[in-house]
């Protein structure tokens, strides 16, 4: 398990077979959001395809964390990747609906959700 | 005229813009400032704001001299407005050079009875301007005239080496002077153009309808010779204080949350505040119930003052009656459709008239105020004004009486309960993270009338954006966010002021989510998540700060168990 730490921001990552799964902690502003595609793209880097954002310990992400999540969406998608959210508040759900940001994103309730779509492995 | 305004202890909730007026004179002496386009709607307070600040630099300025100028429909023809024009400013200047504000209104003395006064006070230059104008006038040379009146103030403030701080009210009209008949010399504004250039004068320009002004401004003479300074509603508690002090005056009293919630429908207009009040007064209401407040206000829109105020702006624009019956037919498909306009070829179907009469209807009202312009043509979000409308409606189309047009708006709004309302203030620095600490204080406002946890996330985020477009945007080396929260279990308003540059809504580009994907510039989400969460988000000019004002109507399923 990894763990970046960038003032009041973290992200914690592990890795479950081919799939990648972060876990973004704090607020995800400017800095944080910078972070994170960070993360994404040493995923990249090692050849996985396959990442799940697990929010249940981000406290707020705001306009520019989302502008940083639609970035890392799209670079996953051109790298024939896929990328999974879980965890998000219902505020946030509503929110990406709202934005019209929802059909773009692969939204699941938790991880096992997510790790079943990925893998098509029901988690133990 | 100008010094007819309220006493200035009535004059709440502009004490910024005040301020920014009283002192914006001696930028523009500095070079620092240039002029200023003063926007807002109708009965918000634009002409009273620069008559207190007329009040104030007349009596406590020593080296600024003040002048009021109003637009008015009769004196258009262009000989008239010279000689009203010049005329008035003469007075206003000997009235501040004496001190006394008699000489403003003494229009039944000639200029010439003037001139041993001004002898007297040794500005005989003055006295060259007044033989110079009614040369021109002998002569019969117009626009000798129109520029001997216009560059009055201009020459007085070389001459003396004093500022003249020129107010000129309802300026859109100037679009509309003309020599013999209306229309026939368009463009006589540009003749401003020199005097809006000339560093000791500094203008303040009035208008209401949106929008009309900056067309004005799209000309290349007055391009970049201006700022936009907004005068947008009252916040909810600076209303509440204004209605006070009116009925304190008046001996009349009530519960604050039954006058809150009748206030919220006025959004936060002196005029209307005022009227209702003085209606109160009339019906002899002096401890006054919920119901009191919707009687005053159904005789208000049908037949009060504010009545009266819109039928004389409307008659004063739409003098043919088709027209008018059309103009209120078609406000009345605006706001039953509750939309946009469509386009005048589909309106003149359903209406069943020309599209041409349409059309001129339209820009009529435009002109009027009562619908804004721009590519899209909508209807105000004024409840009073439509309130007016229907009640026009009512009783000009469908030949409905006054007192049942007045039981059907009392019954519309009388179902309507009151709440208990509080208020909070907190300035943040413009610092990293600091929105988070506002983000706090709306989670414990929230939870304090028991918001549902989704519902408080949702301020947040639209809160946190808030924050970081005014200490992105600012520039200001006060490096500080300003925050108020007027809240009741009803409703949240949230006021974000923060100094320095203008948040420009208009300059924020719309893109597509789709054109943001395929775009290297994802940002810009900001504005939008507000507008997505709040029910109304209103940006504003205030002075030299920008007010954001976020405001959420708090739904019964929106309240934790």
């Amino acid at each position: 398990m990894n763990v970046t730490n960038v003032t009041n921001f973290k992200v914690i990552s592990r890795r479950v077979g081919d799939v990648a799964v972060l876990y973004p902690q704090g607020y995800l502003n400017n800095i944080a959001g910078e972070n994170l595609v960070r993360e994404c793209n040493i995923c990249l880097e090692r050849e996985i395809r396959k990442v799940v954002l697990n929010f249940s310990e981000t406290d707020f992400i705001n306009s520019i964390g989302i502008s940083m999540l639609l970035g890392i969406t799209e670079k996953l998608k051109d790298s024939g990747g896929t990328l999974c959210f879980t965890n998000l508040s219902k505020a946030y759900i509503d929110t990406f609906e709202m934005l019209g940001l929802a059909r773009y994103m692969h939204i699941f309730p938790g991880e096992n959700e997510a790790m079943r779509f990925l893998t098509g492995i029901n988690p133990s | 005229m100008p010094f007819n305004t309220i006493p200035i202890k009535d004059f709440v909730g502009r004490e910024s813009e005040l301020g920014y007026l009283k002192r914006f004179a001696g930028l523009r002496e500095n070079a620092i400032a240039g002029n200023i386009l003063l926007e807002g709607g109708r009965g918000l307070g634009k002409t009273e704001l620069i008559k207190q600040a007329y009040r104030i630099i007349f009596l406590e300025e020593k080296n600024i001299v003040p002048f009021y100028y109003l637009f008015q429909r009769g004196t258009l023809k262009a000989a008239h407005f010279a000689k009203d024009y010049f005329t008035r400013f003469v007075r206003q200047y000997l009235a501040y050079l004496k001190k006394d504000p008699d000489f403003i209104d003494a229009m039944g003395t000639s200029l010439t009875r003037l001139i041993p006064v001004l002898a007297s006070l040794r500005v005989e230059w003055m006295i060259d301007l007044i033989e110079d104008f009614q040369e021109q006038v002998k002569s019969g040379d117009l626009y000798g005239q129109i520029l001997a009146a216009i560059s009055a103030p201009v020459t007085a403030a070389r001459k003396s080496g004093r500022p003249v701080f020129i107010m000129l009210d309802d300026f859109h009209m100037a679009t509309q002077l003309y020599e013999t008949s209306p229309g026939d010399v368009p463009g006589l504004i540009s003749l401003f153009e020199s005097s809006m250039k000339t560093y000791l004068c500094p203008h303040v320009l009035t208008g209401s309808p949106e929008g009309v002004l900056e067309t004005i401004f799209t000309d290349n003479s007055f391009r970049g010779k201006a700022e936009r300074m907004f005068l947008g509603q009252l916040p909810e508690d600076i209303a509440y204080s204004l209605f006070k002090s009116y009925c304190d005056k008046l001996e009349i009293k009530g519960d604050k949350k039954i006058v809150l919630k009748f206030l919220r429908v006025l959004g936060g207009n002196p005029l209307y505040i005022r009227n209702m009040v003085r209606t109160l007064w009339k019906m002899q209401r002096r401890d006054i119930t919920e119901r009191d407040l919707w009687e005053s206000y159904s005789f208000e829109v049908s037949e009060g003052e504010t009545e009266f105020y819109w039928s004389s702006i409307m008659g004063e624009f739409i003098m043919d009656a088709g027209q008018r019956r059309t103009g209120i037919e078609l406000l009345m498909h605006s706001i039953k459709s509750n939309s946009e306009f469509h386009g005048t070829e589909r309106l003149a179907k359903i209406l069943g008239i020309p599209e041409s009469s349409v059309i001129s209807v339209i820009v009529a009202l435009q002109l009027a105020g009562i619908i804004q312009g721009g590519d899209k043509i909508r209807h105000l979000k004024d409840n009073v004004l439509q309130d007016f409308i229907q009640s026009l409606y009512m009783r000009e189309v469908e030949g409905i009486n006054t007192q049942r047009i007045q039981e059907l708006i009392e019954a519309k709004y009388s179902s309507m309960s009151g709440n208990v309302s509080s208020s909070f203030e907190m300035v943040i620095p413009m610092a990293s993270d600091a929105e988070l600490v506002a983000a706090k204080a709306i989670e414990q406002i929230g939870r304090n009338i028991n918001l549902a946890p989704d519902v408080i996330n949702h301020l947040q985020l639209a809160l946190i954006e808030s924050c970081i477009n005014a200490m992105e945007h600012s520039g200001s080396y006060d490096k500080k966010v300003f925050l108020k929260f007027n809240v009741s279990t009803e409703r949240i308003e949230i006021i974000i002021e923060s100094p320095g540059k203008m948040f420009d809504v208009e300059a924020v580009e719309v893109l597509t989510v789709e054109e943001k994907f395929r775009s290297e510039h994802k940002r810009g989400w900001g504005l939008k998540l507000m507008r997505t969460i709040m029910d109304e988000v209103r940006v504003d000019r205030i002075g030299d700060r920008t007010r954001v004002i976020l405001i959420k109507n708090i739904k019964r399923n929106e309240v934790a168990g």
